[in-house]
């Protein structure tokens, strides 16, 4: 297993550089760095921008070294229309069946960078693959239909209305392959786009195992309950509000004093019992999680989970939503985690990992064993440079 | 290849067997209760694909359709004027009941309405659907058994 010789390009709309970025740009880049570990030149290909809303260019373009990667940042074109493109997105999420006009709306108002395609154009020659993704960027759907041939995408697919588009379904039909996740999600690619799974793999991505204690950080913060907690982006498409609005129903059918941590970016609604911790240290993340009764993911739209599979590391259990494929999926798979369909099911499973310490540690110790096997980075080499050698 | 079923736990049984219990409490009305709608608000739009979707949807709605326009235990947290803030606290509630008694209480009306409305449709809907259940499984019964899939009739 060498790169020796080769030559990829990652391409991503943003760089998940000091600032933080979501869970997709976090993968392309941890796959990025390990490319460069086994030998592969390797050159990251992004924008100036730090924000997916706004898209401004903040960051000076130009080629730098970060964190071991030769990167090279393009500017975002400007006079981009984002109300335009809100409208269009709005729309789109709305209805059933989606008029021309709105796509092609989405598509010329979303980010785009002529300088980075015309590196691609022009200098392109030189890479012998070009991994791609999040599948739901103007930049990345451009790119792709520049050279599909050469193409892997990294989709980070959802069940959402987006996937509909059909420029989406011709960028997933021409490219040269995708790299999944997880099987869920290439199942899904297989009943949106006919997706012929021979041109997958699931590749995932690895996780560093890390040491806490778990008395840390209840003792820290004076927390002299229990708690459960989530981290990642609050906001509706991750279904946060439900989650609070089911902790506040649990607490007042019950009467048991549960407390919920919280940590990530996005605004959240204030409740006496809820401990907003905003941004945090990983380390605070997973002393949090390892403290926690469980660890709640109620978001329908996950390719991997990669906090659920964090909270796994930590030992703690994971309560997360079943009309999440992926989220049930690693639960059923690693015993770690339940998984429920509304809120009785959810009360029912909450009080059960309450009062059962022996399930809960159980559950824990399979969630670790779980994820330091099918989440080690050499489990994930393996499959990634199996596939970049294949193909 | 990711391997799948991990050793040990079972989560499917124990998930099953919450399923069941939850099922049954249902059945029991242990879940029906206005804070259970309440938390529900959010969520009832992407429940539609399970198969219990509009018993659930109506218990909830059943719950949720009434205006709470009762009076109830005015306090105050602070202890600085605490008596004279719950004072003007329960002038300004019942001079709002007062002004919006007949808005609420019409309200109410229209609301109970719409919900015995829904129902009688679930309802009759749900008699169709056995009397046709009923009919197919006689059908079949005297053709010899179901149609094989896939093999026309």
């Amino acid at each position: 297993m060498s790169g020796a010789g080769r030559h990829l390009a990652f391409l991503c709309p943003r760089y998940a550089g000091a600032a933080g970025a979501g869970g997709a740009e976090t993968l392309i880049k941890s796959l990025a760095q390990r490319s460069v570990k086994a030998g592969y030149r390797v050159t990251f290909l992004t924008t100036c921008a730090v924000d997916h809303f706004s898209w401004k260019n903040v960051l000076p373009p130009g080629s730098r070294i970060e964190d071991g990667l030769e990167v090279r940042f393009f500017p975002v074109d400007e006079g981009r229309d984002e109300a335009a493109f809100h409208a269009a997105q709005d729309r789109l999420c709305r209805r059933a069946s989606i008029p021309p006009d709105v796509e092609v709306q989405w598509f010329r108002h979303g980010v785009h960078s002529s300088a980075l395609l015309t590196h691609l154009r022009e200098e392109g020659g030189q890479y012998d693959r070009i991994l791609a993704g999040p599948y739901l960027f103007g930049l990345v759907i451009a790119a792709a239909q520049q050279s599909p041939d050469r193409t892997w995408l990294i989709p980070c697919l959802h069940d959402e209305p987006f996937t509909r588009l059909s420029v989406i379904r011709e960028m997933m039909t021409r490219v040269r392959g995708c790299l999944f996740n997880s099987e869920p999600e290439q199942r899904l690619a297989g009943r949106i786009f006919g997706f012929d799974p021979r041109r997958g793999v699931v590749v995932g991505m690895g996780l560093e195992p890390f040491e806490v204690d778990p008395a840390a950080f209840a003792a820290r913060h004076k927390l002299h309950s229990p708690y459960v907690m989530y981290a990642g982006r609050r906001e509706p498409a991750k279904s946060t509000p439900l989650l609070v609005d089911y902790l506040d129903a649990f607490r007042k059918r019950t009467g048991q004093d549960v407390r919920f941590v919280c940590c990530g970016s996005g605004p959240f609604e204030q409740r006496s019992f809820v401990k907003d911790l905003g941004f945090v240290t990983e380390r605070e993340k997973h002393e949090a999680m390892a403290g926690a009764t469980a660890f709640i993911h109620p978001s329908r739209f996950e390719s991997l989970g990669i906090v659920l599979l964090e909270s796994f590391l930590a030992g703690t259990p994971g309560l997360v939503s079943s009309q999440s494929e992926v989220l049930r999926w690693q639960c059923a798979r690693s015993g770690a985690g339940l998984w429920w369909r509304g809120y009785p099911d959810f009360e029912e499973e909450l009080m059960c990992l309450l009062s059962d310490r022996d399930l809960r540690d159980r559950m824990g110790r399979q969630g670790r064993d779980f994820v330091r096997s099918e989440y080690a980075w050499e489990a994930v080499d393996r499959r990634l440079f199996e596939a970049l050698d294949r193909g | 290849m990711i391997s799948l079923g991990a050793p040990g736990i079972d989560t499917e049984r124990i998930v099953a067997d919450i399923q069941a219990t939850v099922e049954r409490k249902m059945k029991d009305g242990l879940y029906a209760d206005v804070r259970v709608a309440a938390a529900e608000r959010t969520h009832l739009a992407v429940l539609q694909k399970e198969e219990s979707f509009a018993e659930y949807y109506l218990q909830c709605l059943r719950e949720a359709a009434l205006v709470d326009i009762n009076d109830f235990e005015i306090r105050e947290r602070r202890s600085f004027g605490a008596a004279l803030l719950v004072r003007l606290k329960r002038t300004i509630w019942a001079l709002l009941r007062f002004y919006t008694y007949r808005l609420w209480s019409q309200q109410n009306q229209v609301n109970s309405l719409l919900v015995t409305g829904l129902e009688s449709q679930d309802a009759r809907q749900a008699a169709r659907l056995l009397v046709l259940e009923a009919r197919v499984a006689e059908l079949e019964s005297r053709l010899g058994g179901p149609p094989v899939r896939g093999v026309p009739s």
